[in-house]
């Protein structure tokens, strides 16, 4: 061991015999006193808030699943079920969701086949009334797709004229399956409401197929952009969920 | 000799986790096990028993009120202890300066039959504190951790946050240093 160090260790030595300071008792009491008083308080203070926290955290989870279940129930309900006007709130954030011509086209043909739907599942049910208002529903559909197709013919012809042979095909679907049905129903009100819905479809063919005029072309335009109204602005005596652009 | 009760490497684990339930027998036996552990280093640091006091009951607030901060992930509790301390401590130089309040003039003479070799045996208690806090900060800390606190390399490397062997190499530096200051001081 060399001097240094040995003059070090003694020096290390003398440091570990230094007596420690001790607290005087009533720096120590009056210490526990004010750590209690500021442990209680934190206490307190976490179980005031958590129980609130906990509160706004169960009614948002609670809101959260409530609306997404109310949703999801309503994603196939149909026109007699309580859900319904739900429907037709999505279908409309769907619609201000859908830009460009071409899914414009396919979320109103979209609309079309489900409200044939609707119609179809009301006229098993009886519901004359609310097959007559889904099939109503069906055309404004293909109205406001057919005016899609003539605000893009003006625009660029052949993708317009792409579009109408969708629109022709889709008709000719639907029409099909109107036929069907006319040939099941015998009530004279429900086979009033086919007929009139297979007429109106084939007139809106005629609307995308008609050559746009300078007239035309700002209407056709206004009428192609969404609306956002809400259920039922397809048409002003309709209840359906009609989302229109 | 010194007696702090309990070793600091006692696990302190299950005492936290009934604090943590609100237990509040074990706030107290936390608060029995290191409040007198952080009054003597908080003495050693600053010289004056109502810093002293101040800075222990501030410490001990500060890690019994916010265990939420403190997640055993290899650090050990009385190592948090000691950190939050040693950041009071900064903090209090930082407001009211640093000062010596231990004069030595009416010290005895420190020099040996060997004029070059420090009579230790000699030194009063308040000299070697008045040396120790002339010494730079991490100096300070791991002689008053080694020596007044009984701490072992390992611990006051966890404290300090450095390896064992560097804490080994700050001790024998701050030894040196204590020794120069000393005899610095008996020349004076």
């Amino acid at each position: 061991m060399t001097p240094e160090v040995q003059r070090l260790e003694r020096l290390a030595e003398r440091l570990r015999s230094v007596e420690p300071f001790v607290p005087p008792p009533g720096a120590k009491i009056r210490g526990w006193n004010l750590v209690l008083a500021a442990v209680e308080q934190s206490t307190t203070a976490r179980s005031r808030v958590h129980p609130i926290r906990r509160l706004v955290l169960a009614t948002v989870a609670a809101a959260v699943l409530l609306a997404a279940g109310a949703i999801a129930a309503s994603a196939d309900s149909l026109p007699d079920s309580l859900f319904y006007p739900l429907k037709g709130v999505v279908e409309n954030a769907r619609g201000v969701l859908t830009f460009g011509a071409s899914d414009q086209l396919a979320y109103h043909l979209d609309l079309a086949r489900t409200r044939l739907t609707e119609a179809q599942a009301m006229f098993a049910r009886h519901r004359v009334d609310l097959a007559d208002q889904a099939l109503s529903a069906l055309d404004d559909q293909l109205n406001e797709a057919a005016l899609v197709i003539q605000a893009q013919k003006r625009s660029d012809p052949p993708v317009g004229a792409a579009m109408e042979n969708r629109l022709r095909q889709a008709i000719a679907t639907h029409d099909a399956q109107l036929a069907g049905l006319q040939g099941q129903v015998t009530n004279p009100t429900a086979l009033d409401a086919i007929k009139q819905a297979r007429d109106r479809a084939a007139q809106a063919i005629e609307t995308a197929a008609k050559p746009v005029t300078s007239d035309d072309k700002g209407n056709a335009s206004a009428s192609a952009s969404p609306k956002g109204n809400g259920p039922g602005n397809g048409s002003a005596n309709s209840p359906h969920p009609t989302p229109t652009h | 000799m010194r007696s702090f009760g309990k070793a600091a490497s006692d696990d302190d684990r299950p005492l936290i986790e009934r604090v943590r339930k609100g237990d509040q027998d074990a706030v107290r036996a936390l608060y029995e096990r290191y409040f007198d552990r952080i009054y003597n280093y908080a003495y050693a640091r600053l010289g004056r028993a109502e810093d002293a006091e101040d800075l222990a009951i501030d410490t001990m607030t500060r890690s019994l009120t916010r265990l939420d901060l403190f997640q055993d992930q290899g650090v050990a509790f009385s190592s948090w202890v000691y950190r939050i301390a040693h950041n009071a401590t900064i903090d209090h130089y930082r407001r009211y300066g640093k000062v010596s309040l231990v004069s030595l003039e009416h010290a005895p003479a420190l020099v040996s039959a060997d004029p070059s070799e420090l009579a230790v045996e000699q030194l009063s208690n308040q000299d070697l504190h008045a040396a120790i806090r002339d010494l730079t900060d991490e100096q300070q800390q791991v002689l008053i951790l080694r020596f007044f606190q009984d701490l072992t390399a390992a611990q006051v490397a966890s404290i300090m946050g450095k390896t064992v062997g560097a804490v080994q190499a700050l001790q024998h530096r701050a030894l040196g240093s204590l020794e120069r200051a000393l005899q610095g001081r008996a020349v004076n």
